[in-house]
């Protein structure tokens, strides 16, 4: 044991020597840049506004800075293989409108999460990345720790005199959506994107076969969840054994049947807490009032799960649905193929046309909500500026850019017109094969609104889909979200337990007169009440800042 | 001490029935080892439309080469990435065996003064090591590990278990009175070792290599963390790459909505992605007898060289 | 003697040359090991960014410290029994069967007369050493589907009635059994294999000019020889008894929460408690506690050990 002392002395030793040595680095290095950083911010208050007060009319501070610097952004789900030719262009345009140059890192679904988490915590050169709330680099947590500049910070206010351009484009509901407690206080922390920004369940409903037995469209429509039964049971004695009328997702289902919506920060975790939204007017209280509820003790839970386990005997569902790795493939090959009546869907518009074509045959929605914007779905995509920037005005002044700009932006998205696709006679954009090395995830570049229609989205798709969205009803709670800082441990427990129990549940594979008692004394046992307590605090704060 | 060589013959055996109940025994786990390999093969071989009917079958409705052809169609990404897999491969496992024999052998050695310490100096590494985001900046910051080969191949020099399993098969295989017959003859560390050691410790040397081998060739971290530059990509890589989308996707299926369906439809299919499963294990498969040789052979000649 | 005072004369300069033989890995370990070792307060301090001057150092340097906080979530579930009984539980059972039948299935190999069959065998047995658990979980849900699984089919073919696999978590400890023993054994095996074969052929020879049967002579030549690396590959398998393959115990149980009471593991527990969070405290708490007892487990082992037979332990 002596020699074990003394060998992790020498190694606390060493490295405190190590580390001190890194430490010294950094300070040379810092002492080194900022005086870059601070030229080019006096540079462009110099060319820019000489007041230091808002300046919330005028137009963004767009004048080309003095400094040449390269930007370094993160971006999700992209699919490129050679961006030459796109980023000669991006760049020389940039240099002249910015006097900057763009370095994207073209994170990937399946290591965006794990790349951008350890660059951010390991406080790398990268000025902006993607964040939203659902990747890993969670936009209220990762604010909350302080790895996103406050943009509407007071000291300098980025996105007052960098920015103005996106605020007076944005639908108000986004700035709602992105404003948050974070590290620096209570503001804006990352720009949004405008995408298919409202949340709408529908049932996806199979209609060729619909109409096979004596079904229309309107008996879906009048009919809910609880009285679909019987057109259930004649399609299921009609199709056979191995047909499972039901294709459900059982999270989503349950959302949708109950009216409960996620509350943001808790997305992940089975969402363990519950919001009511009012099914018809969606900007109104529901039935519950401005309150977070454990929904698994509700009464509305119980008479779902009860619904789902007879219809799940009676072999409405298939039991691949139960299976967290599986549901999701079965899923979509039952879709393609056809082998449904009734789906689960979250709607983005123009979807059933896209489905019908894919699938071959006719697809209709029937949304059991209007359209609504709450706090998760705003924040599905979005661009936050590192704290460890050194050009944080940049990054801005090119978001804002980037945001407003439709040039760039289709550039950035769509590629090189001539090389990666070209616009048909009412200028639609039409994809050449180049195009598959140069794909990224365009919800997630941000303003996708800038972009020309697709082929087969018409000449006024944008004016559209502006409408939809733009003018989607807001929820009361949005701009609420949960911070599960005081609770941690319960929620790390509670994951567990909702992990446990939940999905069975709700695709109707357990019997609820046996699961729903043991999972609500487990919930009890592991500090639920602690936590919807907690929740209901922070909730009823908020309100009241709101002035509700 | 005998130097004489001997042959096994049928007398030192084992008998025929028992030989019998072995055959079954060992043979039945062996095919059974082989089997899920089988069904690689055989939904590598399914069309996609088999696989959206009736799921992951041993008899698909329908067969096809559908899933190869993708593969081969990517062309000269497929061929660099063999190479580059050949070549982080063989030169990490020539590097890192060489150090793990240098250090076991000094491990070994019962009379290294420092023995003790650097035993338990390897040792503790394999408990206690500071997390991804600490050696993840050491690794990229530090040593400028970042879109290169040497990042493939660094951070997966040591293997202190390597180390360990190493001094053992020395333990077991050389004699204590070689090493004191060397000394006496004047030979230096280096030569006993290189000249004297490593000549009869074959197999535990074949064995760790093949080992160290296999942990370059199945990686696929170390790409993921620090090599963005798809021409260093080795082919484990590229079957990772989807495979880690279409779980990120499902997963999140339920947040990201509709776009999340539309994605993973776009990507391969899991024909397209057990036929890689295909490509990446047959190539080692036939590397594999290579160091077979030295694991099993030395069963039927034995021999211990002076 | 004279070999020892021979020694002795050149003692610094041997071991001089040992410690250039060291070098290498030694330096290794430095950078790669111990500077990030550094990472370890991450532990015992809420991480969060210094924004004045943020690097991971800084970060980790101005964060707050909490003791020991971070290692509550390990203990405060209501499951923390079960998931600590299945872990030590699992790896108790596989320890124990794993030198058992990698033992046998080496010494049978080695006595298997054909040798191009003894190879076959050996080669098919590291098949499962590249196939990924996903995949694995892919083969073990085609027999166990409710409702295309092989096996499924085969039980309503005999009675009309089927296990519902998923949800059923009696029959798992058997599968993730099975499934562990399937994916190591081949990797056990061959270690032992080669100890085998390097084991000096004079001391065959002379229990066999002694009249020792096959078996005695596997009795009192090959185990006494395997005992080195028995005893060092359970040492190291002691040492991660808090630990599992997170693979096998979340994706061939298909993450199905049913099952949790059998496949419920601490490394699975924390990736779930954790999963939306990235509290790297926790996480790096999580760690150190199971690897604290690993360590303390392994110095207990190597004691003892140590006090039975010394050339065997670890140090």
């Amino acid at each position: 044991m002596k020699k074990v002392l003394s060998m992790l002395l020498v190694l606390a030793l060493a490295i405190g020597m190590l580390a001190g040595c890194k430490k010294t680095v950094d300070v040379a290095d810092n002492a080194g840049t900022p005086q870059g950083g601070t030229s080019t911010n006096q540079g462009s208050t110099n060319t820019g506004s000489t007041d230091t007060g808002k300046t919330d009319t005028k137009p963004a501070d767009t004048s080309r800075p003095d400094t040449h610097v390269v930007l370094k952004m993160y971006l999700e789900g992209s699919n490129v293989t050679d961006d030459k030719a796109v980023l000669e262009k991006v760049n020389a345009y940039l240099d002249e409108k910015l006097n900057c140059e763009l370095q994207p890192i073209w994170g990937t679904w399946g290591d965006f999460d794990q790349g951008a988490v350890l660059s951010l915590q390991g406080a790398e050169d990268v000025d902006i990345y993607f964040t939203c709330s659902w990747t890993l680099n969670e936009y209220n947590q990762f604010a909350r720790d302080g790895y996103y500049v406050r943009l509407d910070n007071p000291d300098n206010d980025l996105i007052h005199k960098y920015g103005q351009d996106i605020l007076n484009l944005l639908p108000e509901v986004l700035i709602k959506g992105s404003t948050i407690e974070g590290a620096d206080g209570y503001g804006i922390y990352a720009v949004n994107g405008y995408k298919d920004i409202a949340c709408q369940n529908c049932w996806d409903v199979n209609v060729d076969l619909l109409k096979k037995y004596g079904y229309t469209i309107e008996d879906i429509e009048k009919a809910d969840y609880y009285s679909f039964g019987d057109i259930l049971a004649k399609v299921k004695a009609g199709e056979g054994e191995n047909f499972y009328p039901l294709l459900i997702e059982g999270a989503v289902l349950e959302r949708m049947v109950d009216n409960s919506i996620i509350v943001a920060g808790d997305s992940g975790s089975n969402n363990l807490l519950s919001y009511y939204i009012n099914p018809t007017k969606t900007s109104e209280q529901g039935a519950y009032g401005n309150k977070i509820l454990n929904k698994f003790a509700t009464d509305e839970f119980k008479k779902f799960c009860e619904k789902t386990r007879e219809y799940y005997l009676a072999g409405y569902i298939d039991p691949d649905m139960a299976n967290p790795e599986k549901a999701n493939d079965t899923r979509s090959n039952k879709q393609l193929t056809g082998q449904y009546l009734i789906g689960t869907q979250s709607y983005s518009l123009g979807y059933e046309i896209q489905a019908s074509t894919e699938r071959g045959f006719e697809v209709a929605m029937v949304p059991t909500t209007p359209a609504y914007v709450d706090t998760t779905s705003s924040q599905g995509a979005m661009m936050a500026i590192s704290t460890a920037s050194k050009n944080p005005e940049r990054a801005m002044m090119f978001l804002n850019l980037l945001n407003t700009d439709a040039y760039l932006f289709t550039l950035l998205d769509f590629g090189v017109e001539g090389i990666h696709y070209n616009l048909n006679e009412i200028g639609e954009v039409e994809f050449t094969d180049e195009r598959s090395n140069y794909m990224p995830w365009t919800n997630g570049l941000g303003n996708v609104t800038l972009l020309p229609p697709q082929k087969g989205q018409g000449a006024d798709f944008q004016e559209k889909f502006k409408a939809y969205y733009g003018n989607a009803d807001e929820i009361p709670i949005l701009g609420f979200t949960f911070n599960p800082e005081n609770v941690e441990n319960e929620f790390g427990a509670l994951a567990n337990v909702a992990a446990e129990y939940f999905l069975p549940l709700c695709t109707g594979a357990v019997d609820p007169s046996e699961k729903i008692p043991e999972f609500l004394a487990k919930l009890e046992a592991n500090g639920m009440q602690k936590v919807v307590d907690e929740a209901n605090n922070q909730l009823s704060n908020f309100l009241a800042a709101q002035g509700k | 001490m005998s130097r004489e060589k001997t042959k096994r013959n049928r007398l030192q055996s084992v008998s025929i029935p028992t030989e019998i109940i072995f055959h079954i025994i060992v043979g039945g786990f062996a095919l059974a080892c082989i089997i899920p390999f089988i069904f690689v093969i055989i939904i590598s071989f399914s069309s996609e439309e088999s696989i959206r009917l009736i799921g992951y079958s041993f008899k698909p409705l329908k067969w096809s080469t559908e899933a190869y052809g993708f593969v081969l169609q990517m062309g000269s990404q497929l061929w660099r990435s063999y190479f580059n897999s050949f070549l982080v491969s063989i030169v990490g496992t020539v590097t890192s065996v060489l150090m793990c024999i240098l250090y076991a052998y000094a491990l070994f050695r019962r009379d290294f003064k420092y023995r003790k310490f650097f035993m338990f100096f390897a040792f503790f590494t394999m408990l206690f090591g500071g997390g991804l985001a600490p050696t993840y900046m050491v690794c990229k910051q530090m040593l400028g590990l970042s879109d290169n080969y040497a990042a493939l191949i660094v951070p997966a020099l040591v293997n202190p278990f390597f180390i360990i399993i190493m001094r053992t098969f020395l333990q077991t295989s050389v004699p204590e009175e070689l090493i004191e017959a060397a000394a006496i003859d004047g030979s230096g560390e280096y030569n006993t070792l290189f000249r004297i050691i490593i000549p009869i410790s074959k197999p535990g040397i074949a064995t760790v290599s093949l080992l160290t081998m296999i942990n370059y060739w199945n990686d696929w971290f170390l790409t993921m963390l620090y090599v963005r530059d798809s021409s260093k990509f080795p082919l484990q890589y590229l079957l990772m790459k989807v495979q880690n989308q279409v779980d990120f996707l499902i997963k999140n299926s339920s947040v990201i909505g509709v776009e999340a369906s539309k994605i993973l439809q776009d990507l391969p299919g899991t024909s397209l992605r057990m036929s890689l499963v295909v490509f990446i294990v047959v190539p080692i498969a036939c590397a594999y007898p290579f160091f077979q040789r030295y694991i099993i052979s030395g069963l039927t000649i034995g021999s211990v060289k002076g | 003697m004279n070999a020892q005072r021979g020694v002795k004369r050149n003692n610094v300069k041997k071991n001089l040359m040992l410690l250039t033989m060291v070098a290498p890995v030694a330096i290794w370990l430095i950078l790669l090991r111990y500077i990030p070792m550094a990472g370890i307060v991450i532990a015992f301090k809420k991480y969060k960014v210094y924004t004045a001057d943020p690097s991971l150092i800084n970060n980790i340097v101005h964060s707050k410290w909490v003791g020991l906080g971070n290692f509550k979530f390990l203990f405060t579930s209501s499951d923390t029994l079960l998931v600590l009984r299945n872990t030590v539980g699992y790896n108790l059972l596989w320890i124990a069967l794993g030198v058992v039948i990698s033992v046998s299935f080496a010494i049978m190999l080695n006595e298997i007369t054909s040798r191009f069959v003894a190879k076959t065998y050996q080669t098919m047995m590291f098949f499962p050493f590249f196939i990924s658990w996903v995949v694995v979980s892919y083969f073990v849900m085609s027999l166990l589907d409710p409702t295309s699984g092989l096996i499924v089919k085969q039980q309503i073919a005999n009675s009309g009635e089927a296990t519902n696999w998923y949800h059923e978590y009696k029959p798992w400890p058997v599968i993730l059994t099975i499934c562990n023993l399937w994916k190591n054994m081949g990797y056990q095996t061959i270690l032992y294999l080669a100890a085998i074969t390097g084991i000096d052929k004079s001391q065959y020879e002379a229990a066999s000019i002694d009249g020792a049967s096959k078996a005695q002579q596997i009795w009192y030549v090959t185990i006494p020889n395997l005992r080195k690396m028995i005893i060092i590959l359970l040492i190291m398998d002691v040492g991660k008894i808090f630990n599992s393959d997170f693979g096998l115990f979340f994706s061939v149980p298909q993450n199905s929460g049913t099952i949790f009471r059998t496949t419920q593991v601490l490394d699975t527990y924390v990736y779930r408690a954790l999963m939306n969070s990235q509290n790297i405290g926790m996480s790096t708490a999580a760690s150190l506690f199971q690897n604290t007892v690993g360590f303390i487990l392994i110095m207990i082992t190597n004691t003892v050990i140590r006090r039975i037979d010394p050339e065997s332990s670890l140090f």
